[in-house]
């Protein structure tokens, strides 16, 4: 009797958290890219998605660098090396059904910003100083499918 | 003088009124007959002077009111006062309607209230696309900047100085 007790509790919690551990395993799309101010002005197809947000900024040349999906769960911290020798960590913070929270370092310029946004958002994170008119950004969007 | 009573009523007729026979007949008394040939002359001279005094008498009277007047009747008026009465019978509807117009007159009022509202206001409301999304963000370290945008946040690094990365 107390087996069965012991077995339909743990059936229960299984239940219960199965739901809450599907949610912590979030897919997540990363690109770093690159933004010029030198040159014709041009975008790669593949960055077309984001021409909304880059199209505001001063650099009209840009390029993919790299193109990720992670599976990132919470507190989970993922590196990215950027082609100029520097690196940048990405980190769930936080995961909720409409938004998600995100926490970028950038140890060269001790740089940590945390940013809430709401599901289908994506951010756009410079990652790198200006050089000759060039500059490294990351971008992060939870839920791929959207964009 | 049986044939002076019978001719008399063809005499002062139009060429070609008369049948054959009775213009035939006609002729042939008119030559045997002094009183009716001096009937005939008299006719002749006479002839058009009434339908002439007539169209005289018509040109010099002016028969402006009389048309207007007709035309009223059978419900066609001049543009004068066609414009006169149309002014009148409008009021004169809505004074005798006015529960009618009244309401009327408002819920067109509303209606374009509304309409301007709603499809006039768009350069006013932001298309649901363009709204921004909601951000909380919080910057440590050194400085960066913000820009929101209907896709995302966009967030840029503070100018370098001379050393850059």
């Amino acid at each position: 009797m107390r087996r069965r007790i012991a077995f339909a509790c743990v059936c229960l919690v299984g239940i219960v958290s199965a739901p809450a551990l599907a949610r912590a395993e979030v897919p997540v799309h990363i690109r770093i890219i690159k933004g010029s101010k030198n040159g014709p002005a041009k975008m790669d197809d593949s960055l077309l998605v984001l021409k909304k947000q880059l199209s505001p900024l001063a650099y009209v040349q840009w390029t993919q660098e790299t193109d990720e999906k992670r599976t990132m769960s919470k507190g989970k911290i993922e590196f990215f090396k950027l082609p100029n020798g520097d690196d940048v960590s990405l980190q769930l913070r936080d995961e909720q059904p409409d938004k998600v929270t995100f926490e970028v370092v950038l140890l060269a310029r001790k740089t940590h910003n945390k940013l809430t946004v709401e599901r289908g958002q994506r951010i756009v994170h410079q990652v790198s100083g200006e050089k000759d008119g060039s500059a490294f950004f990351l971008t992060v969007i939870v839920w791929p499918d959207a964009r | 003088m049986r044939s002076c009573v019978r001719i008399a009523p063809m005499i002062g007729s139009r060429p070609g009124e008369l049948p054959a026979e009775d213009a035939r007949a006609l002729a042939a008394h008119l030559e045997t007959c002094a009183a009716c040939r001096a009937l005939a002359a008299r006719f002749e001279a006479t002839d058009g002077l009434v339908a002439e005094a007539l169209l005289a008498r018509a040109n010099a009277r002016d028969f402006a009111p009389f048309v207007d007047q007709v035309m009223a009747r059978v419900g066609h008026r001049s543009p004068r006062a066609a414009a006169r009465t149309d002014r009148r019978s409008l009021l004169d509807a809505l004074r005798e309607r006015w529960r009618i117009a009244v309401p009327a007159l408002a819920a067109a009022v509303v209606l374009a209230a509304v309409g301007t509202f709603m499809y006039g206001g768009e350069h006013v409301v932001a298309e649901p696309e363009q709204r921004l999304a909601s951000l909380e963000v919080e910057l440590s370290g050194e400085g960066s900047i913000v820009l929101q945008t209907s896709d995302g946040p966009v967030v840029l690094l503070a100018p370098d100085d001379d050393t850059g990365s």
